[in-house]
């Protein structure tokens, strides 16, 4: 029983084995016997294909433990390739550049203000519940003026560094800042439209997916669908590394993925805040009649979900040499489909970053053997479409469960009176159901 | 901050957004005009359609009897009937439209040629033959001209030989099927000649192309030719290729041939050949125009393509302003 136990609480993991133990036993092999698949070559092109879903998850992942979701991040990373490919190969005050070097200041100043107040609030003897701290009496000594100067004092290193950047054309590292900013500025909005409007996060994401796909276009401008990037030509160099390999080993897109999952993992397992993203996915009621500051956690959630988005254009632009505002179409239902696919529950509350980052290599190494194999695109979506079936299946029930039915079947067939009995209470029970629907 | 200080800042922060990007999607029109030309484009999010746009739009600027109203389609074929129907209610003098697809835009041209109004289509046609003109490419001489320049590049007739790796547009799309169909009635009747992948699409797409091309570098250690179905896919291939250092044994040949895109990549060496498809916009607003004088126009014109190599690709680009 308790290997059983066992099996089923890993059934995750069994997966990507199946699916790595298939690629390995049916991938082709290169004229000098070796096996493509397994090749270190093949399987660092995998994690280097899967780092823009796979950022982009992470930050979901986030969003839907809340029980949020964010259909936002598609056109955000769109945003953030078109912000990237301008400010690498144009200079002055570009539509880019006025929204990016802004953000950037703001998100500095906030990020100053937010970690010096905790700091130092930290250092005064705690105690009592978690609530108690609010109650606590208001020094603004503590809480605004020296916070605030330190806010001031980190804004103004980061214009100092940036604004003359305008006039030349930004470098990686200011890029590495600025852009991933502006996504989560634009990732706080939304998440303080759901919380100061109390709006579903479904309709809020999906608005502001149309409009950022608007404010793409705006700013790549009317007359370029795409905006080519050449290193070399009309951008720096720098921009190679963001996709060279590390040591001749590791990809950096993947790097930054798996960067990525350390510091989520770390931050939702180990740190006050992941407790109340699992707490407010649980029961978001409780958790704010808990003190709970169940509405700076969310806006937090999604401010995350949009930085990783824009983190991930970059990496999109230094991939393919290209911004465009369509880029990311379709990307927020692969990345929804890793979560899911890694055991996340839509529902929120339940779930962790680990079986994100098992979704995301089950969806990468499934394309890539398909791929190997050489089968027609088509086919490889009717494929796609039923290894998310058949993998969620086995994540959010047992086998138990599925089975259910056909065994009530049977039951039903052996006392025919039970029958009208049983489907009456089954009726009533949907009808309940559907009533406490919120 | 209590709830309602959110959304007040929420929506300044929008308000101040809105205003900075207002003045680069506003542009007045132009006045006093003897003609107004409606022209109804699919979309424009695609590098061909906004070179399409460009080419329109500078033959315009060359007539200042003509007002040109543009339409974006926004690729959505409800979105294209409205802006059609929109332009019959303005009472165009003549109708421009590049539908998005036939069966859609059918019913709608109809009903513009019903209200008198001249209607030219561009690219793709639609399912009745009462318009006025229509003036297109043709990609199945398109695709048999590539064949014919991958046949001489890899042997030439009879005796070329060589592995082709052949990255396919959308597969539910029409010039995709055009342009595979016409390179293949050449370069089948070729023995030596082997075809590596399976109808592999990249839609149209240099992203997806450059993950295919990845994959497919892996999986088979000769590659001699790849041919994009555009100049985007054959791009991504050359880049995949290039990060793999595999770029020198391989040719890559597209099609489309825009000054910004296909003909940079040529002239630079990286893609050996790419084939123009010609935009129809300042051919379309030709005639419109000459249909308005009076003159009489025929019921088809086809554009021609045109080969673009390393000899003419620098001449074109001074053409365009891009030298």
């Amino acid at each position: 029983m308790t290997v059983l136990r066992l099996l089923s609480r890993t059934k995750l993991y069994w997966g990507l084995l199946v699916i790595l133990l298939i690629g390995i036993a049916f991938s082709p092999v290169s004229g000098s016997g070796r096996n493509i698949f397994l090749s270190y070559g093949n399987l660092t092109d995998v994690l280097r294909q899967v780092s823009i879903t796979g950022l982009v998850a992470v930050g979901m992942t986030v969003v839907i433990l809340i029980a949020g979701i964010d259909l936002s991040v598609g056109s955000v990373m769109a945003f953030g390739t078109v912000l990237t490919a301008t400010l690498l190969t144009e200079d002055g005050w570009t539509s880019s550049a006025t929204v990016a070097v802004p953000a950037a200041i703001l998100v500095a100043f906030a990020a100053a203000f937010l970690l010096v107040r905790f700091l130092w609030r930290g250092l005064r003897p705690q105690a009592g519940p978690v609530g108690a701290r609010r109650q606590a009496a208001r020094d603004p000594l503590r809480d605004g003026w020296i916070p605030g100067a330190a806010g001031l004092a980190l804004a103004a290193l980061v214009a100092a560094w940036l604004v003359p950047q305008i006039d030349t054309k930004f470098g990686v590292p200011a890029l590495l800042l600025a852009v991933p900013c502006t996504g989560l500025l634009v990732g706080a909005v939304s998440g303080a439209i759901i919380v100061a409007g109390r709006l579903q996060p479904f309709i809020v994401t999906l608005a502001m997916m149309v409009g950022m796909l608007g404010l793409s276009r705006l700013t790549a401008g009317q007359d370029s669908a795409v905006l080519p990037v050449y290193a070399g030509t009309n951008a720096t160099e720098d921009i190679e590394l963001l996709r060279s390999m590390l040591w001749g080993v590791l990809p950096v897109p993947g790097l930054f993925f798996l960067a990525a999952v350390a510091v989520f993992a770390a931050l939702l397992r180990l740190t006050v805040f992941g407790r109340y993203v699992y707490a407010i996915g649980g029961n978001e009621e409780a958790a704010r009649l808990s003190g709970i500051p169940v509405d700076r956690v969310k806006i937090a959630a999604y401010a995350f979900s949009g930085m990783l988005a824009t983190l991930a254009g970059i990496l999109y632009v230094a991939q393919y040499r290209q911004g465009k505002p369509d880029a990311g179409a379709g990307l927020e239902l692969d990345a929804i489909a890793a979560v899911v696919i890694g055991g996340t529950s839509l529902m929120g509350g339940r779930g962790a970053l680990a079986g994100t980052l098992v979704g995301v290599l089950i969806f990468g190494l499934l394309s890539n053997i398909l791929q190997l194999h050489n089968i027609n695109s088509n086919l490889q979506l009717v494929f796609k479409g039923a290894i998310i079936v058949v993998t969620v299946l086995l994540q959010e029930r047992n086998l138990a469960d599925l089975l259910a039915p056909f065994r009530t079947a049977r039951a039903a067939r052996q006392a025919p009176a039970a029958r009208t009995e049983a489907t009456g209470q089954q009726g009533s029970s949907l009808i309940h159901r559907e009533g406490t629907q919120p | 901050m209590n709830r309602r200080d959110l959304l007040k800042t929420t929506a300044l922060a929008l308000g101040a957004g809105v205003t900075l990007y207002l003045p680069a999607g506003w542009r007045p029109a132009r006045a006093a005009a003897k003609w107004r030309i409606g022209f109804s484009q699919a979309t424009t999010l695609e590098p061909w359609r906004v070179q399409f746009n460009k080419d329109i739009k500078a033959e315009a600027e060359k007539h200042p009897e003509v007002e040109l109203l543009i339409a974006d389609g926004e690729d959505k074929t409800e979105k294209q009937v409205a802006d059609v129907e929109n332009f019959i209610r303005q009472e165009v003098d003549a109708l421009l439209i590049s539908p998005k697809e036939s069966a859609g835009l059918t019913g709608v041209v109809d009903k513009a040629i019903d209200a008198k109004i001249p209607v030219f289509v561009l690219d793709r046609n639609v399912d009745t033959k009462r318009y006025t003109q229509f003036i297109g490419g043709d990609n199945v001489v398109i695709g048999k001209a590539v064949g014919d320049f991958v046949v001489k590049a890899l042997g030439g007739p009879g005796k070329a030989t060589g592995n082709i790796v052949e990255i396919w547009g959308g597969l539910g799309t029409q010039p995709a099927h055009d342009r595979s169909d016409g390179f293949h009635s050449v370069a089948d009747k070729e023995k030596g000649l082997k075809f590596l992948l399976d109808k592999q699409s990249a839609d149209w797409k240099q992203n997806l192309a450059y993950d295919i091309m990845t994959t497919a570098l892996r999986n088979f250690e000769k590659i001699d030719l790849v041919y994009g179905h555009n100049d985007p896919m054959a791009y991504g291939a050359y880049l995949a290729a290039k990060d793999a250092g595999r770029e020198k044994e391989i040719k890559f040949v597209g099609v489309d041939g825009l000054p910004n895109e296909g003909v940079v990549w040529v002239n630079k060496g990286e893609l050996a050949a790419t084939f123009l498809y010609p935009t129809p916009g300042a051919e379309g607003l030709r005639q419109a125009i000459k249909l308005l004088n009076g003159e009489k126009v025929e019921k088809t014109i086809v554009l021609p393509t045109m080969a673009i190599t390393k000899e003419n690709a620098p001449e074109i680009l001074k053409q365009n302003g891009l030298g």
